[in-house]
């Protein structure tokens, strides 16, 4: 009847890897957010994939929460990246390395 | 005690008016007619009537001593420390004196500073005011504590007004000078009041009311009566003999006593009315009233006494010796201050309470008289100093003249002006002292009968060369004129000088004992424990200061005192004549080069200049700091720089760790991540038998 939970586990650490490969991986800082993204959206499934087994809400809420904050972050993101193509004509991350000693 | 107090509530208003003139000059100075003085002279006018009204309280038997604020104390607190005023027979008098000297300085500074177009005058006032406010209040203070403070204050305001002019060298480093020397003094005397407090857990000097006061305290301990904390395992004699040095310590210093007296002559920088008020009659004298005050404790002590009278003694003739070749005429005044405050040093230390009080109040007024004399010449010849281009001023300003000789005569020591009998008390009591078995006592008496001689030469060839003989230059020829501000404190303060010597004239009641002795009983009549009889007690006590009076073989008691009054005024008279002689000439001579090389030594005052510059400059700080710069620098810093060059030197390596690319760090984060999840497994064991 139902997906088994390993399944959901399965999925999610699949989809956090694949944000995590993007972070190390990608210079572009849009990528980036996306990543961070997937790596969010990872703990989600979790989230969700726990409430079922276990039979209460408490893991959904949580991932309702978990979506208004990756919105916050995205909308942060966003402008530090608008800063950032400003400042260096360009978003590739290793690019801007001046706020260091 | 409120049945009595009634008038003395007002007491605290003889220090906060001149205080409030202090305000008023400062911040309304400019906009004010006279610049500040009206509110100086008001002030002053309304503490002297004020302080007349403390005496007249005080004559009819009340004398008074009141708490005004406690500002450490409490449960669990081994001492307190107050504010707070003893109104007795002395501090009254003083009180008087004080506040009729600041008046009439005040009247004459119009004449001195206002007439004369100088600038500054709201700053200039705004100083005098807040210095007759800080020394009324030293005088009436109730403890050693408070008495520290306002002594400092007094200071400070000594060192703003010497260096009025200040956009000159001159004025700006003898006020600097005047301002190092008298804090040496006050180093010691600050380590004395925090002895006392430390010893006795109690500064009060006494008064009515009073439960514990240090002199009582010392006196009970020293008669084994009371116990008290002495330090370095001393007996209490010795250990309050060091108290007694530590104060005396600041006494010499304000008093300009010998060591510390390098600093006055140069204090003639100031305005002439600031050297009458604060470098003659006022601040230089509450080093010696310290004394007066604190002389219940000083009574026990025959060492310190000793001590006290010999500097005394050497300085009055020390400082008597360098008046004689000076050419102008506020240098000689000034070291004729030194020596007469070595004259009041002498009788407190020769066992004279009386005779110290009373020559600090004749003192006060003629020496007063002398300063406004010399400022009202040094106006007349347009601020020249040198008494070379003077002469002949006799006939051009006869109101300066009259009053200046008068307080000329008074310092030489002549009968019947006020400086003879209270000098010949000073000379009387340390002789009879001395004669009682104290051949320190003896000595000191001689350097201070030599001292008359030269005091009556240095007077007289100063009067002589200012005011007699042919004008000597155009100004003398044609000196500008003075006003009623410059001649009334003169004739007020001539006539006091002439006459003061009333309060105690001590030959004339030995003759005729219906004639009083005014300061005499006056004194003796002071509150327990502060009052001259109770002085002369322990100082005749062989328990403590041990003194007794003897008297020249063959002469009795009597014939001692007319002998000892005799001598003193044969010697001024002969100063004098030996003045007279030389420089009575329409056109004297200098005749100092005579001298040869004395000549040399006398101008250059002894080297005093010399060897504390040396001490301070060469000992102390080429040697002394040097070396102690070098020590710092190299071990001290040393240390603290190598420390900061290691973190300095690592961080340089460590930072490169920080490559600033975002990349790097989650490289950096997942690894640790990683890292971490390894190690909390094969610490939970998740790999099974693997690692195990």
């Amino acid at each position: 009847m139902a997906v088994p939970v390993q399944y959901y586990l399965v999925l999610s650490a699949a989809v956090f890897c694949i944000g995590l490969f993007g972070i190390l991986t990608r210079r572009n800082a849009l990528m980036f957010l996306m990543s961070v993204e997937l790596m969010l959206n990872a703990a989600n499934i979790n989230f969700v994939a726990f409430s079922f087994q276990h039979g209460n809400l408490t893991g959904q809420v949580f991932s309702l929460f978990t979506m208004a904050l990756a919105a916050a972050e995205v909308a942060v993101g966003i402008g530090i990246i608008l800063v950032l193509y400003r400042n260096f004509a360009d978003v590739d991350v290793t690019k801007a390395t001046t706020l260091r000693w | 005690m409120a049945a009595e107090s009634g008038v003395f509530t007002f007491a605290p208003a003889i220090a906060v008016l001149p205080f409030v003139s202090f305000l008023v000059a400062l911040f309304a100075g400019k906009y004010m007619p006279k610049k500040g003085a009206v509110a100086g002279i008001a002030a002053t006018a309304g503490s002297l009537l004020l302080s007349l009204v403390m005496l007249a309280q005080v004559a009819s038997g009340h004398a008074h001593h009141m708490e005004l604020y406690t500002w450490v104390g409490g449960e669990g607190v081994p001492f307190e420390l107050t504010f707070g005023i003893l109104l007795d027979q002395l501090s009254t008098l003083m009180l008087v004196i004080v506040s009729t000297i600041a008046f009439l300085v005040h009247v004459f500074s119009l004449g001195y500073m206002n007439d004369e177009g100088e600038t500054g005058l709201p700053r200039y006032y705004a100083e005098l005011g807040l210095f007759s406010a800080s020394m009324l209040a030293f005088v009436f203070s109730d403890n050693v504590l408070m008495a520290f403070m306002f002594f400092e204050l007094v200071g400070l305001c000594s060192y703003l007004l010497i260096g009025f002019w200040f956009r000159r060298p001159g004025p700006a480093s003898a006020a600097k000078k005047a301002f190092l020397v008298t804090r040496f003094g006050d180093y010691f005397f600050l380590i004395g009041v925090v002895g006392i407090f430390a010893t006795f857990g109690t500064g009060t000097f006494g008064g009515p009311g009073v439960e514990e006061s240090f002199p009582e305290l010392a006196e009970a301990a020293i008669a084994g009566g009371a116990s008290v904390n002495t330090f370095f395992g001393l007996s209490p004699r010795a250990w309050f003999g060091v108290l007694g040095l530590l104060v005396l310590g600041g006494v010499m210093g304000k008093s300009a006593q010998f060591p510390f007296h390098t600093w006055l002559p140069d204090a003639m920088e100031g305005p002439t009315p600031v050297s009458a008020l604060i470098h003659a009659a006022t601040m230089v004298a509450a080093g010696v009233y310290l004394v007066a005050r604190m002389y219940g404790f000083y009574a026990l002590l025959p060492t310190v006494l000793a001590v006290i009278a010999f500097v005394g003694g050497f300085t009055a003739l020390f400082a008597a010796t360098m008046g004689v070749v000076k050419d102008e005429i506020k240098q000689v005044l000034a070291y004729s201050t030194i020596s007469q405050y070595g004259y009041i040093m002498l009788a407190l230390g020769g066992g004279g309470y009386v005779a110290g009080v009373f020559h600090l109040t004749t003192h006060a007024v003629f020496k007063a008289l002398l300063f406004l004399g010399a400022g009202s010449v040094i106006i007349a010849m347009h601020h020249n100093e040198n008494m070379w281009d003077m002469g002949g001023l006799k006939d051009r300003m006869p109101v300066t003249y009259y009053a200046f000789l008068s307080g000329s005569l008074a310092l030489a020591g002549i009968v019947p002006f006020s400086g003879f009998w209270s000098k010949d008390e000073v000379l009387y009591e340390t002789l009879v002292h001395g004669l009682g078995g104290s051949p320190l006592l003896l000595a000191a008496y001689a350097m201070g009968l030599l001292a008359v001689f030269f005091t009556g030469f240095y007077t007289f060839r100063m009067v002589l060369l200012t005011f007699h003989g042919e004008p000597r230059t155009d100004l003398a020829e044609d000196p500008e004129p003075v006003r009623w501000n410059v001649k009334i404190p003169l004739a007020i303060l001539g006539v006091l000088a002439a006459v003061i010597g009333v309060i105690n004239l001590v030959p004339v009641h030995a003759l005729e004992s219906s004639v009083p002795e005014f300061l005499h009983d006056w004194l003796y009549h002071g509150p327990e424990g502060l009052n001259g009889e109770h002085y002369h007690e322990l100082i005749t006590s062989p328990e403590f200061a041990g003194y007794s009076a003897g008297a020249i073989p063959g002469l009795g008691e009597l014939g001692t005192l007319f002998a000892s009054a005799g001598l003193s005024l044969a010697v001024a008279l002969a100063g004098s004549a030996v003045a007279l002689a030389l420089y009575r000439a329409p056109a004297p001579e200098e005749h100092t080069a005579k001298l040869g090389s004395l000549k040399t030594l006398l101008y250059e005052n002894y080297y005093q200049d010399e060897y504390q510059v040396w001490l301070a400059q060469d000992l102390t700080e080429e040697t002394v700091a040097k070396n102690a710069k070098r020590f710092d620098d190299g071990v001290v810093d040393g240390f603290v720089d190598r420390v900061s060059d290691v973190s300095l030197v690592s961080g340089h390596f460590l930072r490169r760790v920080q490559t600033g690319i975002v990349s790097n760090y989650a490289a950096l984060i997942t690894l640790g991540l990683v890292v971490l999840l390894v190690a909390f497994g094969i610490v939970g064991g998740w790999f099974g038998g693997v690692f195990a």
